[in-house]
């Protein structure tokens, strides 16, 4: 068993159970029998502290704590929630052993040692401000605000986002939700229907549900879970695409075992028969598209019987999958996915997507896609300045275009990467990392190295020793979501045909910060000050931030407290689409840069013989690689298996549980091993892993090792041509059993 | 009346939110366990391929071997229902409750011997370091169908944190109630191979899903002989123990086990 749990660690477990030890004995009332003093007493009698949202993800449950003696027991929805009730997750429960995790980070640190291998040294927070202060101000002095790039993550990241974004102004920031995660889906939709999708689809109220990839029940996020299987218990068919059988495939009506990367064939197919078939909705297209003769002209060569060979998939499938969706539109989810930075060819395959909702006339309607109609509540931030197109990455100067034309908001990861290394067009020299670890979040991890090793002056921010902290000068602890002010989270409630209500709550600490971790605007604020900005400060406290927002919809904190954090107002009806509304099936803004204008298959290389595809998603106890050193979520799944297809399998003589290391096809090893799970359900020439495991940072001493890095596995990059966002599902393994390399081949 | 939980395989999507919502309500120490998720296939089988999920918690047995093992002295006890309506019966550390049909455990008589948990055929107890003394390894512990949250009037841990309502708790002896629909509709428990235990803890689901699941854990009795054996050796032991708890020592030695764990959080 890959459990190591420190003696400190369990120590610190058990004292919980041993210091709530109470002198005498409880007598229920009900029963008469006694209860032994020896018996956990159950935290439903400790106080409860309201306003908590939650960011063990970015789906941010509205929370309550319950406190004993000063330290919060547990998590709990929060009762007064129309979004996930009384309902969290694994994650969300196991939010108590981040906040008092030993290993967090707790005072500000300076490397005296090298980057990669520190020796860390604990300093006061004048000294650490100082000298991020100054370093970054010597950057911008001798090579401008261009000199200084940003890896942001996560709500505490935002403040300072804009902060070197607006008021120190470089264009190089490079958030991994967007390019390494959704950017691509949300400016695919924008070129399409104008609007970032979401996750934005009717689901209890849905008769079909289409995903491509979704693999709902892995993927955790409470209110959209809620509405996946109210859905289902509604009678809604599944319809799910994915070369492994997921845990949504598992619950499936159809399960589409596609060759991956072929996606977007599968779509063009399906689309191309159901306009052949006069099986779309022609009041729809007429009223509510444009460019449908181009888009049927693009697509028509995609019959049943090519995208089958393309796909590796029954040709018949196929159009009982259309054939299920035409019967059923347009109440049909055709759902945009979430994390699609997969092939290399993304932004096609999310075009697809939201034309296929189009020609089915799913938008607005009962059970497609349907923005519920959330209030209004305005931000407060750094003023936005114009800075120019002169040291912006992704402009062709000489051309006079841009080079990712619908890339998401920052600039795509690798042109701040190459450029960083290879000091041209011009040095970066600063690198400030809040809340990401690009070590395991983006493909090309000695990529990653490299650009540290460029830089004059490197500073994390964070609440955990991730990887990536192992590589900076100055390390800074912040107060983690359950200590601290700051986000505002609104929506309405979760099932759009109940009762219209929306909602509104700010992030409030249920317990106060430990140790010397300092929240983001006391950071950024005295960064600003040493930089020179300190009269364009917007907000002197995270409070202060928190109640301006409030302001303008006329709340405050105060106000949410005295509502248990949670103000819920009337709603409004989201159904019905707006006159205006306009699908681009062509969008000639798309063929004017150079791209397809119709969705366009292009395909991605295939598996090398001996190789199997690498294949990683997410496990529903962790987030990204962010909860690997909680104790709870570690001991529920405490590595990584790799999915193998049995015949492949018995064909080089694996079982479940060997274990085994890695190596890609470019001969990078993974660090560590894992073990073998061996599965009918998943296609011969691939194999799959979770995401997030197998920490290289010793300080992550639970997460540290556990399991494989599957981020380690991906050196080959892919970038998708319209966005500049990276694929990461183009890289290829081989097995290693008792140090012997093992060919993969189907 | 006989609380019972129904596990709807239908609606769960083995997130795992109920095992750590019970750790964290009731203190349960990394690695034990009150309640678990265990990922089921996927494999085929001749419904076709299948993955389900294994959502296992004590069943509270109607027969529940682990009581019958203890070997601690019985002693005189008188429940009371909520009708007021009283019954006394002799129980040794741990016993099915009269009235609603629970398994229930006395830590303070509880010798920490592990026989309940070697007897249990769902592996649903274990014995808890934490609340080791000097004569003990530990104390028995398990998951109660959180009855002093259900006392209080509230759903248990992980039926309240339950994402997709995937977990219904309730009387299984009124006809009316939620969990005596679902056994209606063909909720099963994993019964033993051979043997009627009668499981409380009830599975519903889909053809395929649920003949995964009874193929794959449904449980063999335990090896009574070597339960026997532990039972035994633990009730040589009692005397000691029994002396310890008369003058008042079990507490003297849990102050001492909070001292110990205090300093050594100082430490850290």
């Amino acid at each position: 068993m890959a459990f190591n749990l420190t003696r400190r660690k369990f120590l610190q477990t058990a004292s919980l159970a041993a210091a709530s030890v109470p002198l005498a004995k409880v007598v229920s009332a009900s029963t008469g029998i006694s209860r032994s003093a020896l018996e956990a007493k159950g935290t439903f009698g400790d106080k409860t502290v309201t306003g908590g949202i939650c960011e063990m993800c970015f789906w941010r449950c509205q929370l309550v704590g319950k406190v004993r003696d000063g330290r919060l027991m547990k998590l709990e929805g929060n009762p007064k929630s129309i979004d996930n009730g009384t309902a969290i997750c694994a994650r969300g429960n196991a939010g108590v052993q981040l906040l008092y995790d030993v290993d967090r980070l707790k005072y500000p640190m300076k490397n005296v040692g090298k980057r990669g291998e520190p020796k860390w040294k604990r300093i006061s927070w004048k000294e650490a401000l100082d000298e991020c202060g100054s370093k970054l101000k010597k950057t911008v002095d001798q090579y401008g605000a261009q000199g200084i790039c940003v890896f942001p993550h996560g709500s505490s990241a935002k403040y300072p986002m804009h902060y070197f974004e607006r008021a120190v102004g470089t264009h190089n920031v490079s958030e991994a939700s967007f390019f390494q995660c959704r950017g691509i889906r949300d400016t695919a939709y924008v070129a399409t229907i104008g609007k970032a999708p979401g996750e934005k689809i009717d689901m209890p109220n849905t008769k079909v549900l289409f995903f491509i990839g979704d693999h709902l029940g892995e993927n955790i996020h409470v209110s959209h879970i809620k509405q996946y299987i109210q859905g289902l218990q509604n009678g809604a068919k599944l319809i799910v695409a994915d070369p492994r059988f997921s845990a949504s495939a598992a619950k499936a009506d159809i399960w589409v075992q596609i060759k991956p990367g072929t996606d977007t064939a599968y779509m063009l197919a399906i689309m191309n028969y159901l306009v052949k078939n006069n099986k779309y909705d022609k009041a729809f297209v007429e009223d509510h598209t444009e460019g449908f003769d181009e888009f049927f002209a693009a697509i028509k060569e995609w019959t049943l019987e090519k995208a089958a060979k393309e796909c590796d998939i029954p040709a018949e499938q196929i159009k009982e999958v259309a054939e299920m969706l035409a019967a059923n539109a347009p109440h049909v989810g055709i759902h945009p996915g979430r994390h699609v930075s997969w092939h290399g060819n993304d932004f096609q395959r999310q075009r697809a997507l939201a034309c296929l909702t189009g020609i089915l006339g799913a938008y607005y309607v009962k059970g497609g896609w349907v923005p519920a109609k959330g209030p209004k509540v305005g931000g407060v931030s750094w003023a936005k300045e114009d800075h120019g197109q002169e040291f912006d990455l992704n402009q062709d100067h000489q051309k006079d275009e841009k080079i990712y034309p619908f890339k998401p908001p920052g600039t795509p990861t690798e042109l701040i990467r190459d450029c960083a290394i290879s000091g041209k067009p011009y040095p970066i020299k600063s690198c400030v990392v809040w809340g990401q670890n690009p070590l395991q979040t983006i493909p090309g991890q000695q990529k990653m190295k490299d650009l540290f090793n460029a830089m004059d002056f490197v500073m994390c921010v964070d609440v955990m020793p991730t990887d990536v902290t192992a590589w900076a000068d100055i390390l800074l602890p912040e107060p983690s979501y359950l200590e601290r002010f700051d986000f505002i989270k609104t929506g309405t409630q979760w099932d759009l045909s109940k009762e219209h209500q929306q909602y509104i709550s700010a992030r409030m600490p249920l317990v106060p910060p430990m140790f010397e971790r300092k929240d983001q605007i006391y950071i950024t604020n005295e960064i600003a000050k040493r930089m020179g900005h300190e009269a364009k400060i917007p907000v002197q406290t995270i409070e202060e931030l928190v109640d301006k927002s409030l302001a303008t919809a006329n709340l405050s904190i105060e106000k949410l407290k005295a509502e248990d954090g949670i103000h819920i107002q009337p709603g409004k009806d989201p159904y019905g689409v707006p006159e205006d509304f306009t699908v681009m099936l062509f969008n000639e803004e798309i063929e004017d840069t150079g791209h397809p204008g119709a969705p366009t298959y292009i395909a991605v290389p295939d598996t090398p013989e001996g190789y199997a595809r690498l294949l990683y998603g997410r496990a529903p106890v962790h987030t990204f690689n962010r909860s690997q050193n909680n104790v709870w979520l570690h001991n529920a799944m405490p590595d990584n298996p790799v999915w193998v297809n049995d015949k492949v399998a018995a064909k080089i003589g694996l079982v479940d549980g060997d274990t085994v290391g890695f190596v890609n096809s470019e001969g990078v090893e993974s660090r560590t091993t894992t073990t073998v799970k061996v599965t009918a359900g998943i296609r011969k020439d691939c194999v799959y892993m979770y995401h997030g495991y197998g920490s290289a940072n010793p300080l992550m001493t639970i997460g540290v090792g556990a399991g494989v890095d599957d981020q380690s596995l991906i050196t080959k990059l892919a970038i998708d041509p319209e966005t500049g966002c990276s694929g990461m599902r183009n890289n290829f393994v081989k097995l290693i059993k008792d140090g012997k390399v093992l060919d993969l081949s189907a | 009346m006989q609380y019972g939980m129904i596990i709807d395989l239908e609606r769960c999507v083995g997130c795992h939110a109920c095992t750590i919502a019970c750790r964290a309500e009731w203190e349960v120490p990394v690695p034990y366990q009150r309640n678990w998720v265990k990922r089921l296939g996927p494999t085929m089988t001749d419904d076709g391929m299948a993955s389900t999920y294994y959502p296992g918690l004590c069943n509270h047995c109607d027969k529940p071997p682990c009581v019958a093992e203890c070997p601690a002295d019985p002693v005189e006890m008188t429940f009371t229902a909520k009708n007021s309506k009283t019954k006394t019966m002799n129980v040794a550390a741990t016993w099915k409750d009269p009235f609603d049909g629970s398994v229930q455990i006395d830590k303070d008589r509880c010798l920490g011997c592990g026989a309940c948990a070697d007897a249990c055929p769902y592996g649903a107890r274990y014995v808890n370091p934490a609340l080791a003394d000097d004569d003990s390894a530990g104390k028995a512990d398990k998951c109660t169908y959180c009855k002093p949250r259900v006392e209080a009037g509230l759903d248990p841990a992980c039926v309240q944190t339950c994402i997709t309502g995937a977990r219904i708790f309730g009387d299984l002896s009124d006809p009316n109630s939620a969990v005596s629909q679902y056994v209606k509709k063909g909720a099963k428990g994993l019964e033993v191979k051979g043997g009627h235990i009668g499981p409380n803890s009830r599975y519903y689901g889909n053809k395929k899903d649920m003949g995964l699941l009874f193929a794959d854990y449904t449980p063999e009795l335990a090896d009574m002989a070597s339960v026997k054996r532990r039972a035994m050796m633990a009730s040589m032991v009692k005397p000691a123990m029994k002396k310890a708890k008369d003058i008042g020592i079990l507490g003297l030695a849990g102050a001492m086990l909070v001292k110990g764990f205090s300093e050594n959080e100082d430490n850290k």
